[in-house]
């Protein structure tokens, strides 16, 4: 058993299957997210210096608060194709509503959170209850969305209020507000969903609806309730991207749907639905976007700059198939081996 | 369907021209408006933006100036080539004499403009490339010359550093000619000693206020000397400027296309950044006016102007005020263009603000 012990600690290192099991995201990405800080260190040090962070690091965290609600809805085995059409009208709700003016704020952002309600709650009506295919269901809500844009915008982009810039462009102790945002958030993500009764008949849907249904849990009732607080979630990102740039686009959320997706893979959420990794999610936001900060460093020409991400994205994805099988293949070897022994 | 496609603009332009026939018919009538009446169509491949809001004012304002137009129509493409497309045949087919393209999609809506070149609609495609060639696929194109821009902001640049620096130029999409453009006419008056230290050709920022704010941030960390930023499109820069206090350095000059948000940004950073200078051209909204003018003059029978290209001109420079210093108007809103010819409270109309 040692020496079986040994074996697999030179294959893959740091990795014992047995201990580590529940932690193997989370070690991908903290590996890679060193690994690729050291590599900004030799070859494009500005991509990690305070003021290159500074600059960065907003972006990080709105992708971090996109991709924890999709992980939300993708842990019950679907997809939020309305993300880009629900961060798009938190925006324009918050920018176009208050009029560049401080009194008219938090009820615009009220407002925002209302309709992001709604958008989720007819989401979840849709998959959760009545069985849409959840692609169908979030593409069509996507573009009631943009509807819903263009009427309250006409398209148009607006200033936002100054107080806004502050809450969410702001500083305390250096860090940038976004950041702290992303760090409550997933906080609270965490917390409720692996120390909450709620959280853990969540994650128990997610991996098996069937067998949950059978214990007699309300499984409509937590799929839809996915739907919602993913549409909470973009509604707080898209409220502060209206604060962290200046002038935001009637379509800010057009670029962050691959993003959402691709922090909730490399963070080693299953797309087939089960349990979920907040942190590993979180730190997956911050990896690809300083991948992307490190490509503008490095100073390559754009379509290279576009091959490094989807390179990268297919590393991350890579190495996790692989693993699965190796580690499926050794346990296989081991129990054999350890019924020859036996014999 | 078209029906729905038109939009309050084209109603106001429509009701203007009405009004205006009866008023101003006896007053003067400009060159280019013939004696033929003949019903005109405007024709956005996007017309979801401040920019395009404005320019779609402008040139329903601009053929309102011709009491023989007693027709006008406006449809939107939203982006989508389809659509751009089905709305030119369905314009073809409604029997329109004239029509004006923003041919968004480039030589994708050629087909189209050539089929109703040949059914006798006079098409006038402008400011994008739609390649073909004039008297064959269409009547005329009216171009813009994003060369000349480049020439304007490389004299810039050469007065404000004649010993030459580094410079920063942000374009939009990977690869887009108006980028290219720009660039060859900045290299054909500057030498060597201005060095463009962004990746060939230009740093790609989609137009986009968020992306800009990310490419600048990582430039300006990484370089530590930036004399000029050069950029396509002033008011995007809005968002991304302040990222240099993060770094604790000044703002530097800045050569780029006007903006109301932007004249205001000056105005407000001007003195806790010693080196932010700036310099814009016009947008280029009144490129539409031109392109209105050719397809009136040859629908009703009137002189064409004597231009074919539009040259934006210089706007703005704060260095010597000429030919004007920078404009801030903070009672206006901050996404209209006080470059553009038609009235600025016009255009906080257009722009529904």
């Amino acid at each position: 058993m040692a020496q079986y012990h040994q074996a697999a600690g030179q294959d893959a290192p740091g990795l014992d299957l047995r201990s580590l099991k529940p932690a193997r995201g989370f070690v991908t990405v903290v590996i890679s997210t060193l690994a690729l800080i050291v590599v900004c260190a030799v070859f494009a040090p500005s991509a990690i210096s305070a003021g290159g962070l500074a600059g960065s690091l907003p972006f990080a965290a709105i992708i971090a608060i996109v991709g924890l609600g999709q992980m939300l809805v993708v842990q019950q085995g679907g997809f939020d194709l309305s993300l880009a059409g629900g961060v798009s009208l938190a925006v324009v709700i918050t920018t176009h509503m208050s009029g560049g003016d401080d009194a008219q704020l938090f009820t615009s952002i009220a407002f925002a959170f209302g309709c992001a309600v709604v958008a989720g709650v007819v989401n979840g009506l849709l998959v959760g209850v009545l069985r849409l295919n959840a692609i169908v269901a979030t593409i069509g809500m996507n573009a009631l969305l943009y509807g819903a844009v263009f009427a309250v915008s006409g398209g148009v982009p607006r200033i936002t209020t100054p107080l806004m810039a502050e809450i969410a462009g702001g500083k305390t102790l250096g860090i940038p507000h976004s950041v702290l945002f992303a760090l409550g958030i997933m906080l609270l993500v965490a917390f409720v969903l692996k120390k909450t009764v709620i959280g853990r008949r969540f994650e128990a849907i997610g991996a098996n609806p069937a067998a949950a249904h059978a214990a007699g849990l309300k499984v409509q009732l937590y799929q839809a309730m996915a739907y919602v607080f993913a549409q909470l979630h973009y509604c707080v990102a898209g409220i502060l991207i209206s604060g962290i740039t200046r002038e935001p686009t009637a379509f800010q959320g057009d670029s962050l749907l691959l993003p959402s997706v691709a922090v909730v893979v490399l963070a080693g959420t299953s797309l087939l639905g089960g349990r979920g990794f907040p942190i590993s999610t979180v730190i997956a936001a911050f990896f690809l976007n300083q991948l992307s900060q490190f490509a503008l460093a490095v100073g390559v020409p754009f379509s290279a700059q576009t091959i490094i991400q989807a390179l990268a994205l297919v590393f991350g994805i890579g190495v996790y198939s692989l693993r699965w099988k190796q580690a499926a293949t050794k346990r296989a070897l081991k129990s054999k081996m350890e019924e020859t022994d036996n014999a | 369907m078209l029906k729905e496609k038109m939009m309050t603009a084209a109603c106001a332009a429509a009701a203007l021209t009405m009004g205006l026939a009866a008023s101003t018919a006896l007053a003067e009538t400009p060159s280019w408006c013939g004696p033929n009446e003949a019903s005109l169509a405007l024709l956005d491949g996007f017309g979801g933006n401040s920019w395009r809001l404005v320019t779609t004012a402008s040139g329903a304002e601009e053929a309102a100036k011709c009491p023989s137009i007693t027709q006008y129509e406006y449809a939107d493409g939203q982006g989508d080539t389809q659509k751009a497309i089905s709305d030119i045949n369905s314009m073809a087919a409604r029997g329109i004499n004239a029509m004006v393209v923003f041919g968004d999609a480039g030589p994708a809506v050629l087909p189209a403009l050539t089929n109703a070149h040949r059914a006798g609609t006079i098409v006038v495609p402008y400011r994008v490339n739609v390649g073909g060639e004039e008297g064959v696929n269409y009547a005329k194109f009216i171009g813009s010359s994003f060369f000349e821009d480049g020439v304007s902001w490389g004299n810039w640049i050469k007065e404000i550093l004649p010993e030459g620096g580094n410079l920063l130029f942000l374009s939009g999409p990977a690869g887009n000619s108006q980028g290219i453009d720009e660039l060859a006419g900045m290299k054909s008056v500057l030498d060597d000693k201005y060095v463009f230290i962004n990746p060939e050709p230009f740093a790609v920022t989609n137009w986009d206020p968020s992306l800009t704010q990310q490419v600048l941030s990582a430039e300006i960390a990484k370089n530590d000397k930036i004399d000029v930023i050069v950029s396509d499109f002033g008011p995007s820069l809005v968002g991304a400027l302040p990222v240099f206090a993060e770094f604790g350095r000044s703002i530097p000059a800045l050569a780029t296309s006007d903006g109301n948000s932007l004249s205001c940004f000056w105005e407000q950073n001007k003195e806790a950044n010693p080196d932010f200078k700036l310099f814009t051209v016009a947008t280029g909204n009144d490129n539409v006016r031109l392109a209105v003018q050719w397809a009136v003059a040859l629908a009703t029978g009137g002189t064409p102007p004597a231009e074919e290209i539009f040259k934006a001109p210089v706007f703005e420079n704060s260095v010597t005020g000429e030919p004007n210093p920078v404009t801030c108007r903070p009672d206006l809103p901050g996404s209209i263009y006080l470059s553009a010819e038609m009235a600025d409270d016009a255009q906080a109309k257009a722009v529904g603000q």
